[in-house]
């Protein structure tokens, strides 16, 4: 049981890695972002449970205020890029940099 | 009961990827946190999976909204990319075979009496730290965002 919930905790991890790396526009990002913080908070949950780690607990509280922060920070650095060079992906704002 | 939560959470996951209206792909990542919340919970991890609820599925989710109002109805059309898809998969074969190779030696350090510790008990000082770095994040990116659709509106 504790292996293959692993297993689905890197399935997710591997999900988020995915949807960062192919980048299509902001919003997929970030929800591929906060699918990569969630895969470690997945994993710390089932070390703790299954393995007695307990004390990973802390980290994933901590891991999850790290992602709120990003969340906020990514979706303000999103809405400025959106009002300064009106785009809505990365790949977009490379383009607009270059004219 | 674990699997079939997290056999649902991974196909909200795919789907909040590939779905191509972003309400829809914003409901299915919503239940996808929802769900997950669920089998912390499951996991007697009790009070990491009610913040994983509040914090995801309230919190998270209303910045969401503002990036939607940006975004519009559908996600713009993109290229697929199979080789990022591909490595993707390498990366969790990889991952997976790393760590079935490696779980006896985790189980063997584990420590074998596992004390209860009882985790922020003892002061409810360090809840208060969290819910308000949380909650002073989430505030700033909610009253940042709306400044900015206002100064958007107005011209």
């Amino acid at each position: 049981m504790f292996e293959i919930e692993m297993i689905f905790s890197f399935g997710l991890f591997s999900l988020g890695l995915y949807g960062v790396s192919s980048g299509r526009d902001f919003l997929r990002i970030f929800f591929s972002l906060e699918m990569l913080l969630n895969a470690v908070i997945m994993m710390l949950a089932i070390t703790a449970h299954y393995l007695g780690f307990t004390q990973n607990i802390v980290l994933a509280y901590m891991v999850m205020i790290l992602a709120t922060l990003e969340a906020a920070a990514g979706l303000i650095i999103f809405a400025a890029a959106n009002k300064i060079a009106k785009v809505i992906s990365p790949d977009e704002l490379r383009g607009a940099d270059d004219a | 009961m674990n699997l079939v939560l997290l056999s649902a959470v991974m196909l909200l996951a795919i789907g909040s990827l590939v779905i191509k209206k972003s309400v829809p792909a914003m409901i299915s990542f919503i239940l996808m946190m929802f769900l997950l919340g669920l089998y912390y919970i499951n996991l007697d991890a009790k009070m990491l999976g009610l913040f994983q609820i509040f914090i995801y599925t309230g919190g998270i989710m209303v910045l969401m909204l503002f990036g939607v109002t940006i975004i519009g109805l559908e996600f713009p059309k993109a290229k697929s990319k199979p080789l990022n898809a591909a490595a993707a998969f390498l990366f969790f074969v990889t991952l997976s075979a790393l760590f079935l190779r490696g779980v006896d030696t985790l189980q063997k350090v584990a420590p074998q009496n596992v004390e209860d510790i009882e985790l922020f008990s003892a002061s409810y000082s360090d809840f208060v730290i969290i819910f308000a770095l949380i909650a002073s994040s989430l505030l700033y990116g909610t009253v940042k965002m709306n400044s900015t659709l206002k100064a958007r509106r107005s011209k």
